[in-house]
C-alpha cells in the first residue's frame, strides 16, 4: 500500500512495480484478453494499474459487516457473488451459471460454475456459499443489513434464538445451493445480488472475526499489506479468477482522505486516472471543454432527497399543509444551486431505480395552488400584505457539510411565500438522523435517501410504510401511515411478475406524491471524469467506479486539462530551470 | 523540588481524568446514536438494535463508564493473545495494561490505532515547532536589532500576514506552489520510508509552522525591544561584551520565558494534532483521526484521542513550570 508522489524516485517505483506486476503475469501464461470486447473501445489489453482516488476512507473490506458505496467499491472487485447486477441494474448469474425460481417463488435454486477458485486457490463449493451465508449473518456478526434477508426460512430462530444452521440456506449437491424462503417475496433476488452474503475463503471461517484478511472470488485480490488505513488500498488480479482473460488491469490502487483539490492537482500532474470528487466550477470546466467532454460521465440517479414533513405534529398532520408545501417548493431553484449534480425532482424513485415512470410528474411547483392549499387548510395567506398563513413557526432540522446548509435557507425562503416560518436547526448528520427518526421530536426534517439495492421498494418500504415507524431512529422520518398504502406495498412484495409488480409501485408513486409526507424535491448525481486512455470506464447502475471490465490502453497519451496565466508562467519557469538558467 | 514536581503531576492526572470523564459523558449525552453510524444512515432499527448490543451501548450509562476506567488501566499477562476476548485490545508495558476498547467502525483496538498515529503527530509536531522556533525567533531577535529598518518593517509586516492567513489558506498557496507547480515536494500524504517521511513532512510543517513563527517573531521582537532598554543591558555593553553576546545571552535568555510559555501551549496542541493541516495534507496523524471519529461517533476512538491530546497538553505545561524554575531562580524558591 502505497500513497502516490511526485518525487522521481517514486515514480520509478511505480513503473518498476507496475513491469514487476506485468512480468509477474506474463510468466504464469494467462489466457488472452477478449478481443474486441467492447464496442468502440478497441482490443482490450492487459496490463497497468489504475489509479483512484477519494477524499472519503473506507472502514471494513469485509462483506458480511460492510455496506457503504466507498469499500463497495473495492468489495466488488474482491468478492464474486452467485448474481451480480449488470450496467443496468438487472440481476444476472455471476458465480452461478444460471438460477431456476420454483413455481410458487419459495425457493432459489443456484447452480455453481465448476471449478472456480478463491483467491487462496480452493474450489468455490455449495458448502462454501453456506458457509459465508450462515457466517455473514450470525447474531454475532455485526452485520448492518442482516434484516435484509429475514424472508429466508429460519432467519427469525437462526438469528434471533440461537438456532445452530440456517434451516433454508442447503447445500444441495456439490456445485447447488437451495435458498427457502418462508414467504415469496420478490425483494429477495435483488437483494441477494448484494455483496454481503458473498462466498468468503476458508479462511474467514464459519464465524465473523476482526483482522481476517479479505479473500474472495472476485478478480482482484488483497494481499498481505496491501490496505494501509486511513491512506490506500491496493487490488492485484487473481489469475484463477473464473472469467477466461479477464480482469485486464494488473492491478487497481485508491488513495483515499484525500482533499478535493489536491484530487484535481493529482489528475492534472497525472497520478490518477479518474477523477471523480470536484467541486462545480471544476465540474463545469471538463463539461464545457470539448476534448474532455466525452471523457466525463455521471453515475446514475441513485439518491433521491426531499422536505420531510411530520404527519403526526401540526402543521403536517393536516394533509392540505403538506400539499401546500410540496407545491409550493420550486424545485429549479435547487437545481440553481448545483447545477450539474442537482436535477429536480417531483416523484419518490430516482432515474436509475427500476420502476421509475419518466412520464409521470408526481409534485410540480404551483404558486397558485400551494396558496390554495394553505385556504384549504384554514391558514389562508395573501402574499401582498404577508398576513395570514400558520403562526407559530416551524422548527426544521437540516445538517452541515452537506447541500442540506444551502438548501435550508432556500426552502425557507420559499416556505415563507405561503405562510410558513421556518426556524432553521443546522445540526451534524449523526444529530440529524437520531433527530427525525425519534417520535414527536422534528416538525420537519431534510432526509435523503440513497440506493441499497435496485428495486422500488428500497424506496417505498422504509420510508412510507407505517411498518418502519419506530419511537427511536424510524426511517419513515415523517411518521406517515396509509393502510392503503401499506395494503399495496405488501401486494408488491409478494407479486413476482414485474409488470404488475411496477403498476403497483405506481399506484404507491400516486399516494406519496398527493399525501405529500415529503416535498421530493431533487436527485443528486455525480459527475467524473477520466483519462482518454482509460478505456470501458463506464457508469454502473449500482456499483460505483466498476472498474472490473475496464483497461488501460497505453498508445494513448495522458491528457492535459486546460492553461491558465499562472500556469504559463510556471512552465515558462520550469522551461529556464531545465535549461539552468531563470528566466 | 521533588514535592512541587509531585503536585504538579498528580493535578495533571486529576485533569485528564476530568477531561476524559467529561468527553464520556458529553459523547453519551448527545442525541446522535454510535449504532446507528457503524450499520449505517439507512439501516434497519432491528439492525441497528443487535449491534447496539454487540457493541456493549445497550447498557447503563454508569455502567459503561465503569467497565471503560476499570480497563483503561489494569493488570494482565504481559503478552497477551490478539484473540483474547478480555486483554486482546490492550496495550502492555510487562504486566501493566492500557486498554482503550475497540473501534466501532474500525474494529480494532483503538492502542493499535493510536500507536501507528501518535508517532506520524509526533513527527509533523517536532517539524513544525522546528520551523516555529528556529524562523520565529530568528526573525524576532533580528526585527529587534535591527528597530526601524526594512528588514524590522519586513519582518513585521510578514509576521502580520503569518498571523492573520488562515491555516487551509496558507496550505493551500504552498501546495500550489511548491508541489503542484514546481513540484518540490509531494502534495500530500506521509510517505512510506524514512527519506519520504522527512520530505512529506515540508508542507504541512510549514504550513503549521507560518502561523506559529509569525506570532513568535512579534512576541520575541517586542519583548526584546524592551528588554535592550533595560539597565542590565547598558551595563553588559559597558562591560565590554560583544553585541552578539549581549543580544543572546543577556537580552535573548530573558525574553524566553514568555515564549516558553506559548511554545509549552503550542506543543501540547500540536501533539493532540492539527486538525485543518492533517486533513489538507492528508497526514494520517490524531488530528484526521479525531475529525474522523467525531464525525462518525465512534466514542472509543474519541476518548482515545481526547485522552492523547489532554495528556500532551498537561504534561506541556508541567513542563514549562518545570522550565521556568530552569530558567529563572526567583521561580525556584
Amino acid at each position: 500500500m502505497r500513497s502516490i508522489r511526485r518525487t522521481t524516485d517514486l515514480a520509478l517505483a511505480f513503473a518498476g512495480a507496475t513491469l514487476a506486476l506485468s512480468a509477474a503475469s506474463c510468466d504464469r501464461a494467462l489466457a488472452p484478453p477478449i478481443a474486441a470486447a467492447h464496442e468502440g473501445e478497441g482490443t482490450p489489453e492487459r496490463g497497468g494499474t489504475l489509479r483512484l482516488a477519494s477524499f472519503g476512507d473506507i472502514r471494513r473490506l469485509d462483506p458480511a459487516v460492510s455496506a457503504d458505496l466507498l469499500a463497495g467499491e473495492a468489495i466488488e472487485l474482491m468478492f464474486a457473488g452467485l448474481v451480480d447486477y449488470d450496467r443496468q441494474g438487472n440481476v444476472v448469474p455471476d458465480l452461478a451459471s444460471r438460477y431456476e425460481v420454483s413455481q410458487d417463488g419459495l425457493v432459489y435454486r443456484f447452480f455453481l460454475r465448476e471449478g472456480v477458485r478463491f483467491h487462496d486457490g480452493d474450489e468455490v463449493t455449495a458448502a462454501d456459499v453456506v458457509r459465508s451465508i450462515e457466517r455473514a449473518l450470525h447474531p454475532s456478526t455485526p452485520n448492518p443489513i442482516s434484516s435484509f434477508y429475514e424472508m429466508i426460512e429460519g432467519y427469525k430462530a437462526y438469528v434471533e434464538k440461537g438456532a445452530p444452521h440456517l434451516e433454508g440456506v442447503i447445500e444441495d449437491g456439490r456445485y447447488v445451493v437451495a435458498v427457502h424462503l418462508h414467504e415469496r417475496d420478490a425483494r429477495f433476488l435483488p437483494a441477494f445480488a448484494l455483496q454481503n452474503l458473498r462466498p468468503v475463503c476458508k479462511s474467514g471461517g464459519d464465524r465473523y472475526e476482526d483482522g481476517w484478511l479479505p479473500c474472495g472470488a472476485g478478480p482482484f485480490k488483497l494481499e498481505p499489506g496491501g490496505w494501509d488505513r486511513g491512506r490506500s488500498l491496493t487490488l492485484v488480479r487473481h489469475d484463477g479468477y473464473f472469467l477466461p482473460g479477464r480482469p485486464y488491469l494488473d492491478a487497481v490502487s485508491w488513495t483515499y482522505a484525500n482533499n478535493i483539490g489536491t484530487e484535481l492537482f493529482k489528475f492534472q500532474d497525472g497520478d490518477l486516472d479518474v477523477l471523480r470528487d470536484m467541486n462545480q466550477a471544476d465540474a463545469t470546466r471538463f463539461r464545457v471543454d470539448g476534448r474532455w467532454k466525452p471523457l466525463g460521465d455521471f453515475d446514475p440517479d441513485r439518491t433521491v432527497s426531499g422536505e420531510s414533513m411530520n404527519t403526526q405534529m401540526a402543521p403536517f398532520d393536516n394533509v392540505e399543509v403538506r400539499r401546500a408545501v410540496a407545491a409550493a417548493v420550486n424545485r429549479e431553484e435547487y437545481h440553481l444551486l448545483r447545477p450539474l449534480a442537482v436535477e429536480a425532482a417531483g416523484q419518490i424513485l430516482p432515474p436509475a431505480v427500476p420502476g421509475y415512470d419518466p412520464t409521470f410528474v408526481g409534485q410540480r411547483y404551483d404558486y397558485a395552488a400551494a396558496l390554495e392549499h394553505m385556504k384549504n387548510a384554514g391558514y389562508p395567506y395573501d402574499p401582498s400584505t404577508g398576513k395570514g398563513g400558520y403562526e407559530p413557526h416551524v422548527t426544521y432540522y437540516a445538517y452541515r457539510q452537506g447541500l442540506s446548509e444551502y438548501t435550508a435557507p432556500l426552502l425557507q425562503q420559499q416556505l415563507a411565500k405561503i405562510g410558513i416560518r421556518l426556524d432553521i436547526k443546522m445540526v451534524n448528520y449523526a444529530t440529524l438522523l437520531a433527530l427525525a427518526g425519534r417520535r414527536g421530536q422534528a416538525q420537519m426534517s431534510a432526509p435523503g435517501w440513497g440506493m441499497d439495492y435496485p428495486d422500488p421498494s428500497d424506496f417505498f418500504d422504509l420510508l412510507f410504510d407505517s411498518a418502519g415507524i419506530n419511537e427511536e431512529g424510524s426511517l419513515n422520518s415523517s411518521f406517515y401511515s396509509n393502510p392503503r398504502l401499506d395494503a399495496i406495498l405488501e401486494d408488491a412484495r409478494r407479486e413476482l411478475d414485474t409488470r404488475r409488480r411496477y403498476a403497483l409501485y405506481g399506484e404507491a408513486n400516486r399516494i406519496v406524491c398527493d399525501d405529500a409526507p415529503w416535498a421530493i424535491t431533487h436527485y443528486y448525481r455525480y459527475f467524473l471524469v477520466h483519462q482518454p486512455y482509460v478505456k470501458n470506464f463506464r457508469p454502473h447502475a449500482v456499483w460505483s467506479d466498476y472498474v472490473s471490465e475496464s483497461w488501460l490502453d497505453r498508445s494513448v497519451p495522458r491528457m492535459a486539462l486546460g492553461t491558465s496565466v499562472w500556469s504559463d508562467v510556471m512552465g515558462l519557469y520550469r522551461q529556464a530551470s531545465v535549461r539552468g538558467a531563470r528566466p | 523540588m521533588t514535592r512541587r514536581v509531585l503536585r504538579r503531576v498528580a493535578w495533571a492526572m486529576f485533569v485528564i481524568w476530568a477531561v476524559v470523564s467529561l468527553t464520556f459523558v458529553v459523547n453519551n449525552v448527545l442525541p446522535s446514536d454510535p449504532a446507528r453510524m457503524v450499520a449505517g444512515p439507512q439501516s434497519r432499527p432491528q439492525d441497528v438494535e443487535r449491534i447496539r448490543k454487540q457493541l456493549g451501548l445497550d447498557r447503563p450509562l454508569t455502567r459503561q463508564y465503569a467497565s471503560f476506567m476499570h480497563r483503561l488501566v489494569h493488570f494482565g499477562p504481559s503478552s497477551p493473545d490478539a484473540k483474547d476476548p478480555v486483554h486482546g485490545t490492550c496495550g502492555t508495558i510487562g504486566r501493566l495494561h492500557f486498554d482503550l476498547g475497540r473501534s466501532y467502525q474500525q474494529r480494532r483496538p483503538v492502542i493499535t490505532i493510536l500507536a501507528e498515529r501518535l508517532p506520524r503527530t509526533l513527527w509533523l509536531a517536532f517539524a513544525a515547532m522546528l520551523v516555529q522556533v528556529v524562523v520565529g525567533t530568528g526573525a524576532g531577535i533580528f526585527a529587534a536589532t535591527r528597530k526601524g529598518s526594512w528588514g524590522d518593517h519586513l519582518a513585521v509586516g510578514t509576521s502580520l500576514l503569518g498571523v492573520s492567513a488562515p491555516t487551509f489558506v496558507i496550505g493551500l498557496v504552498l501546495q500550489f506552489v511548491l508541489a503542484h507547480e514546481l513540484r518540490l515536494v509531494p502534495l500530500d500524504g506521509y510517505g512510506l520510508t524514512a527519506k519520504e517521511h522527512l520530505v512529506s513532512v515540508i508542507l504541512p510543517a510549514l504550513t503549521l509552522g507560518v502561523y506559529g513563527a509569525a506570532f513568535y517573531t512579534r512576541l520575541v521582537r517586542d519583548e526584546m525591544i524592551v528588554l535592550m532598554k533595560k539597565d542590565f543591558i547598558r551595563t553588559a555593553r559597558a562591560k565590554g561584551l560583544s553585541e552578539l553576546g549581549v543580544v543572546l545571552r543577556h537580552a535573548f535568555r530573558n525574553a524566553l520565558m514568555p515564549l516558553v510559555t506559548i511554545m509549552g501551549l503550542d506543543l501540547g496542541a500540536l501533539v493532540g494534532g492539527a486538525i485543518v493541516t492533517e486533513t489538507l495534507f492528508r497526514w494520517p496523524g490524531i488530528g484526521a483521526l479525531s475529525v474522523t471519529a467525531l464525525l462518525d461517533r465512534d466514542g472509543p476512538v474519541i476518548l482515545g484521542t481526547v485522552l492523547v491530546t489532554s495528556t500532551a497538553i498537561v504534561f506541556s505545561n508541567v513542563l514549562v513550570d518545570l522550565c521556568y524554575a530552569a530558567l529563572d531562580p526567583r521561580v525556584r524558591g
